[in-house]
């Protein structure tokens, strides 16, 4: 199981293997992730038209590591798909390092998901027709359009320091749940995003996965500076967060600090 | 650079692997489909050839002839005065205009290969107590060879056509009792008749022309004909033979004779073999159609299989545009694949064709060209069809929405 001593610096894939032009890190002033009076509405135009969203503002800084809480059917994985550019707002805006995506293009949103957004998502969702080594290319591939050498290396470095070398050319349906789960890390983290989406990732797993799953994710933002914003249900590792915002109803009704969670607790 | 690197071609031939089944599935229905088409086609162009070989064997494709002889009756005082009847003239055997002339001016186009005087008429062959009724033929075989290839067509003697000599088919050999070497007297209506010596038999696969035809020198026919320094036809040699009507339309404005193709001549059997055709064409539709359909439903049931991945796919930066060439190519790749095969399964039929059809005596039924072409034709309008077919489903699969998609 990898320790947060062991990973210190997780390979940079894009960065590394490509000769093209590095991904230009935001500067310190610039948020990771910037929301301002975000609002979002279903069925709009009928008669059960629902808005789930009601003027969301949250800023997530370069480094942070966040747990976005709250009971079912607050707008958790809404603001999910929003902050990762799958879904658009009916009203407000959003940047991603810097750029605003209500600016964007289907292409270049496209574009900016591929190279500054990580997903990790509940059930892995690795791609079954592929190799654990494969998946981890997967972002770089579609990204390149194709295969080079410094691809293969980026991804078997990334699944070496995830603790998955022995099982790199293995169907990801012949490995673990816990497996499977860091295989998405690792996958996640193979275009060196500047922000990673975590949707419940250790919820379809055992304690002791969880736990080494969640370190892994700390050790991969202590050692590279990433933003996480990890969507959980589990109290105890929202706990172990910097920074737990909650959302009811639409609304977020705390965003706190670590240490004031502890000391109201 | 290599073309199996890209992305979108892992991706596509990925998918097809992991739904095998199915894959293999459409790709036996191409290659049926294919199969029956390229066999039926391949079979089509063999019995059309056919035909048109055996006809033209002994029939030009354009004959040149004198315009047809008609009555003009003579018109007195008002012009508005019409005949009440008209007797059609009967047609004498005559000679075209000037044919040296002509024949000069026709095999001068492009698209005419040779063309050949004759004098072609009426006439009697006599030997013993036997009299047969022949359309006798004066050639210039120098000339004559290169529109008909009667040379190819004698079965005992020799090809030569001299003063004296006749060449005369299987079947009025038979009904004369005559052999090479053996005298036969012709003779006309009018008080002319000639002997002469048969030099060679000759053999159309054709009983009328076999029974009919005799071939003598061109000055011989001539006198017998009673046509000195004449032709009644010339006959006309194209590259094309299913092009001869245009080829014939083409003299015909620079002339007044009556040119005759033989698509015209043969109305009934061009009518037929249009029939044909049509059926054909609308057979290689039909399988096309149930083809294109066979690999849409496939691609549709694999969009609605793979939604969840291609959602995955999309969230980790792959662009519509990608996600619809990945179908795309899986739709062109069993399309090829399967067309392939079907091109085998078509040229193992084939083989087996040419092994079985045969005539009671052994020869083939007909001879069915293993043409490659048809096989390269084939396979990539069989794999234009799998990625047009491929559209519908592309577009579904590159407009799935990604977060609703990997929700399920």
């Amino acid at each position: 199981m990898p320790s947060e001593a062991r990973i210190r610096s997780l390979p940079t894939g894009a960065a590394q293997a490509s000769p093209g032009p590095a991904r230009r890190e935001p500067e310190p002033s610039v948020a990771t992730l910037r929301i301002e009076g975000v609002r979002k509405s279903y069925g709009i135009g009928t008669p059960v038209e629902t808005e789930v969203l009601h003027g969301i503002d949250l800023v997530l800084e370069r480094g942070e590591f966040a747990a976005l809480i709250g009971p079912s059917g607050s707008g958790k994985t809404t603001l999910l798909n929003l902050v990762g550019l799958l879904d658009q707002p009916g009203a407000g805006r959003l940047f991603i390092a810097g750029q605003e995506a209500g600016a964007l293009s289907e292409l270049e949103a496209t574009r900016l998901r591929g190279r500054a957004i990580g997903f990790i998502f509940q059930y892995h969702h690795l791609l079954p027709a592929f190799t654990a080594l494969e998946n981890v290319m997967m972002p770089m591939l579609a990204s390149r359009g194709r295969v080079d050498t410094a691809m293969r290396d980026a991804a078997a470095l990334l699944l070496d320091k995830v603790g998955l070398s022995p099982w790199r050319d293995h169907r990801t349906s012949d490995i673990s749940g816990g497996q499977q789960q860091r295989v998405a890390i690792a996958r996640a983290l193979a275009m060196r995003p500047a922000l990673v989406l975590a949707d419940e990732p250790s919820g379809n797993l055992d304690t002791e996965n969880a736990d080494a799953v969640f370190d892994l994710m700390r050790s991969v933002n202590q050692a590279d500076g990433t933003t996480f914003l990890i969507v959980t249900h589990d109290p105890r590792l929202a706990r172990r967060c910097d920074r737990i915002v909650e959302l009811v109803d639409g609304r977020i009704v705390s965003d706190a600090r670590n240490h004031d969670v502890v000391r109201r607790g | 650079m290599n073309p199996f690197a890209f992305f979108e071609w892992i991706v596509a031939v990925r998918f097809m692997r992991e739904g095998l089944t199915q894959t293999l599935l459409i790709v036996f229905g191409v290659a049926l489909g294919a199969g029956v088409i390229i066999f039926m086609s391949a079979l089509l162009a063999g019995m059309q050839a056919n035909i048109v070989r055996r006809t033209l064997n002994y029939q030009a494709p354009i004959s040149i002839l004198p315009p047809d002889q008609v009555a003009r009756p003579l018109r007195e005082g008002d012009a508005a005065e019409t005949a009440a009847q008209v007797q059609p003239r009967s047609q004498q055997l005559r000679s075209v205009d000037q044919w040296q002339k002509v024949r000069g001016q026709v095999v001068q186009l492009p698209d005419v290969i040779g063309a050949t005087p004759i004098v072609a008429g009426p006439g009697f062959a006599v030997r013993g107590d036997a009299t047969k009724s022949v359309t006798i033929t004066g050639i210039e075989p120098e000339t004559y060879f290169d529109v008909i290839a009667l040379q190819e067509k004698i079965v005992a003697g020799r090809q030569g056509v001299g003063p004296l000599d006749i060449i005369i088919g299987t079947e009025l050999a038979k009904d004369l009792g005559a052999g090479v070497g053996d005298k036969l007297r012709l003779a006309t209506a009018g008080t002319t008749a000639s002997t002469f010596t048969v030099t060679g038999i000759f053999d159309f696969g054709n009983k009328g022309v076999n029974g009919r035809n005799v071939y003598v020198a061109f000055r011989s026919a001539q006198s017998l004909l009673d046509l000195p320094g004449g032709a009644s036809s010339l006959e006309v040699k194209v590259r094309d033979p299913f092009a001869a009507e245009t080829v014939a339309q083409q003299i015909r404005a620079g002339t007044d004779l009556k040119v005759d193709s033989w698509v015209r001549t043969n109305a009934q059997f061009f009518s037929a073999m249009a029939a044909q055709i049509l059926a054909n064409t609308l057979i290689r539709v039909f399988v096309g159609l149930t083809v294109a359909l066979g690999i849409a439903s496939v691609l549709v049931v694999s969009v609605v299989q793979k939604s969840k991945e291609i959602g995955i796919l999309r969230a980790m930066g792959t662009s519509r545009s990608q996600v619809l060439r990945l179908f795309l190519i899986q739709g062109g790749v069993m399309a090829l694949v399967g067309s392939l095969i079907g091109a085998l399964l078509a040229w193992g039929f084939l083989l087996l064709w040419r092994g079985v059809a045969k005539n009671p005596d052994g020869t083939p039924l007909f001879i069915v060209v293993i043409e490659p072409s048809l096989f390269a034709i084939a396979c990539v309008a069989a794999t234009l069809v799998g990625i047009l077919a491929a559209v519908v489903p592309a577009r579904r699969a590159a407009k799935l929405d990604p977060a609703v998609a990997i929700r399920g």
